[in-house]
């Protein structure tokens, strides 16, 4: 029985998406409307941007990295996608570029994490800045309006496959397609391993920096590829397309139960963490909550999830010089 | 069971040396397919370091290594892993977020179809478990597993890599009884199964029980190998310290004052119990005994770093409060702590100031630190010292290992203390530099402070101490005053030898 209720413990997964479910039913009970198919197609439509941002964040921060510079690449890459018609290029010209950028961040943060062992969060906090500038040097004063989105995109972001909005469906796309790398590979397993014990795993022959360095281009190139959704869902972009959304991405991982000291959590987690986090902007929404309190919130949300990882990790057995079992 | 063949490993004339310290001088060890063979011998004389060359840690200066009949590459852990070497630490590297079957078979999972196939990885895990005879749940996390359970978890690694020589580095140290039963199980199953095991223990009556054959090493060297059917404990004691005790320990005469502190039924949860002992001002009390044996955690506990459940510390008669360095400080009592490049000092910070560390309330005004006395401070100390530095400001980690240490001393000297606690005084300090440190030690006891000396050295605590406490296992379990001391006695109580 104790053994049972380990596991389940273990399932970092479980206690968040009781809380959804709870957060939901209580916002329901309290205002009908929230039950509603528009209100949970808000939700979805609404999510899909930090999901998918979050599935490739999960891949750095099981490694007990961080990517800071995807809320730059997505914003540049969504204006691109914008802009590439008035250049004179189709859209997949715009796509080509937009998956260019994402690689060249991505290979940019890898290169110098894996190989010249710089700290993460100063790395991608730099390119965060430096993307954001060649933004602005490239976009200028100039605004994406709906005319200028590209047809397909601009479909994408309208219409929904049985009532489930398009975005939200390719995000989850991606998850099933990344959780089954990082469950199922040999790479996907060493990330783990990385973020688990960085030591243990060099010394069982694990290429470590190689992993690193594959991790960071595959977080860059989705976030680059991810500037099709930003456009999609709000048919507009500019200079500040896409900034702070790193802070929100983190936190859905972060809330979802991917530890950020490495080694545990899956994307599963981080989507439903992300979906906690939109759910409970509208629940506040639709509960006639002033919507700063929203912010707060979330911060609380952030540090009982912290809280919990650090209770269920703390109970490691003490092993002593006097022996174990006394 | 030991076959006559050509050993499995051989290592012969090994040397190495680290800056000026020679640690392998004429090591040698031969390994025979299906032995469990003892490597024995004190702190420091070689044994890690020659393990460590095996591992692919270190390189070795001169001699040669032959494994499994060819000449052994020496490269890194991995190499060495590859061509057949497994260590199991006593502290074992897990991962604790995975499962057991995961962290036997980490960076080479069975697959299949290219996917790892984590039903055949579980039977496999499942399957080395079996053979080692232990129950193991492989789809259990890592985290919260016992020391023994992880060392189990690492030798199954080893199994599974096909290792031909495991080397066990201390195993048993953090084991209870029954969990060594279990470990000595394991390792005959594994030499029944044609890998050597190497096995080092400072638990003489476990290796007597345990190993085929046992090698003792001594200052470097290698100093015997024999069947164990034709050994003693006493026989093995005698070869581990044959040697002479040098006069390198120009201990002084002091004259022994009145009780300055005293230590009551000392406890701490899993670390040490009833520690109970007097010293006298002008004494130099040593705690003797093998590395991990509570020492240190005792003198930690005595000075506040760490609180103590139960007894009492008295200094001067009156009760120290527990778990509070500041005010065990102000009482008088100084520690100088086994590691000074993490506990001792502050290493990108100057001379000047470090010294002068403990100092601060007393040379500031206004509470503000005048650069000048500090200055004043630790020069007045340098020179009482010998400190060989150039200039006060340059950072501490600039000086030499034996420099290092004697800021340390200054700053704790200069809050003038009643009780000075020293732990390891002279680790990883050249010998020129150590008959200095153990003069200044001689001549504070003279001068009436008293002192206590943890030390894993043995010709130190025979030569400088007027009295030794020995601990094993968190326990005070022998007393001998200076004139009855000898390395034998010392040697087989902190080991629980059984010799007449």
């Amino acid at each position: 029985m104790k053994q049972i209720l380990q596991r389940a413990l273990r399932v970092r997964e479980l206690p968040i998406s009781v809380f959804l479910v709870l957060v939901v039913l209580a916002t329901g009970s309290t205002n009908h409307a929230f039950f509603t198919l528009s209100s949970l197609q808000d939700v979805l439509l609404g999510v899909g941007i930090i999901a998918t941002l979050a599935v490739a964040q999960t891949l750095v921060i099981v490694m007990k990295h961080i990517d800071l510079s995807v809320g730059s690449t997505i914003g540049l890459t969504a204006y691109i996608l914008g802009a590439s018609s008035s250049w004179g290029h189709d859209i997949w010209w715009g796509l080509g570029v937009s998956l260019s950028v994402g690689l060249i961040v991505g290979a940019l943060n890898g290169f110098m994490v894996a190989y010249l062992k710089l700290p993460s969060l100063v790395v991608t906090l730099a390119t965060l800045y430096i993307v954001r500038g060649v933004f602005n040097e490239i976009a200028g004063g100039d605004t994406i309006t709906e005319d200028r989105v590209p047809r397909a995109i601009n479909f994408l972001g309208l219409n929904r496959f049985y009532g489930i909005p398009l975005i939200f469906l390719i995000a989850i796309a991606l998850m099933l397609l990344v959780g089954f790398v990082m469950r199922r590979l040999r790479a996907g397993r060493d990330l783990y391993a990385i973020g688990s014990n960085l030591q243990a795993a060099e010394l069982a022959g694990i290429p470590v920096a190689r992993r690193i360095f594959g991790a960071f281009l595959a977080t860059g190139a989705i976030s680059g590829l991810a500037g099709v959704l930003l456009l999609a869902r709000f048919n507009a972009a500019d200079a500040n397309s896409g900034a702070g959304l790193e802070l929100n991405v983190v936190a859905a991982c972060v809330v979802g139960g991917v530890a950020i000291a490495g080694g545990v959590g899956t994307v599963y987690g981080a989507v439903i963490g992300a979906v906690l986090l939109q759910t409970i902007t509208l629940a506040l929404g639709a509960l006639g909550v002033a919507q700063f309190w929203q912010l707060t919130v979330n911060g609380i949300l952030l540090i009982s999830a912290i809280s919990l990882d650090r209770y269920l990790s703390s109970r490691v057995k003490a092993t002593t010089i006097m022996g174990s079992s006394k | 069971m030991v076959s006559q063949q050509t050993p499995v490993l051989e290592m012969v004339n090994v040397a190495k040396a680290f800056g000026g310290v020679q640690a392998l001088n004429g090591a040698e060890l031969a390994l025979y397919s299906g032995e469990i063979h003892a490597l024995l011998g004190e702190n420091g004389a070689g044994k890690s370091t020659l393990l460590k060359a095996l591992a692919g840690v270190h390189r070795i200066d001169s001699g040669s290594i032959h494994l499994n009949g060819r000449d052994f590459e020496q490269g890194s852990t991995r190499t060495s892993r590859e061509q057949g070497v497994a260590v199991i630490y006593q502290e074992p590297n897990l991962f604790p977020d995975l499962t057991l079957a995961e962290n036997v078979f980490a960076g080479r999972q069975p697959q299949k179809a290219n996917q790892v196939d984590w039903s055949g990885m579980r039977r496999e895990a499942k399957n080395l478990f079996d053979q080692l005879g232990v129950k193991l749940d492989p789809s259990a996390f890592a985290q919260g597993l016992s020391i023994a359970d992880q060392q189990i978890v690492e030798i199954a690694k080893a199994l599974s890599t096909k290792a031909t020589v495991i080397v066990m580095d201390e195993p048993t140290a953090a084991l209870s009884s029954k969990e060594v039963d279990r470990l000595f199980k394991v390792s005959r199953n594994l030499a029944a199964q044609g890998c050597a095991v190497v096995f080092v223990s400072h638990r003489l009556d476990e290796v007597f029980a345990l190993c085929d054959r046992i090698t003792v090493m001594r200052d470097g060297a290698t100093v015997g190998t024999a069947p164990t059917a034709e050994l003693t404990e006493a026989k093995v004691i005698k070869l581990m310290v044959g040697r002479e005790i040098s006069e390198l320990y120009p201990k002084q005469p002091a004259k022994l004052g009145d009780v300055v502190l005293r230590v009551d039924n000392l406890g701490l949860a899993g670390q040490f119990a009833d520690i109970n002992f007097e010293l006298r001002s002008g004494e130099i009390l040593a705690l003797a005994g093998l590395v991990g044996a509570g020492r240190s955690e005792v003198v930690r506990a005595i000075f506040g770093i760490d609180k103590y459940d139960s007894g009492s510390v008295t200094l001067n008669g009156k009760k120290l409060k527990a778990g509070n360095p500041a005010l065990s400080m102000n009482a008088g009592i100084a520690l100088v702590p086994e590691d000074r490049r993490q506990q001792g000092l502050f290493m990108p910070t100057s001379i000047d100031k470090n010294s002068a560390v403990t100092m601060l309330k007393r040379i500031s005004r206004f509470f503000l630190v005048s650069s000048r006395s500090e200055k004043k401070l630790a020069s007045k100390w340098g020179e009482i010292l010998q400190l060989k530095y150039s200039s006060g400001s340059d950072p501490v980690d600039r000086l030499s290992g034996g420099n290092q240490q004697k800021v340390v001393l200054a700053k704790w000297l200069a809050t003038d203390p009643k009780v000075l606690i020293i732990d390891e005084p002279t680790r990883g300090i050249d010998v020129g530099t150590k008959s200095e440190v153990h003069r200044l030690i001689s001549q504070n006891a003279q001068e009436g402070m008293a002192i206590i000396m943890v030390s894993s050295e043995l010709p130190e605590v025979m030569g400088m101490a007027d009295r030794i406490l020995v601990m094993r296992e968190g326990r005070l379990v022998g007393e001998f005053s200076r004139s009855e001391a000898t390395a034998e006695k010392i040697i087989a109580v902190a080991t629980g030898a059984s010799i007449s």
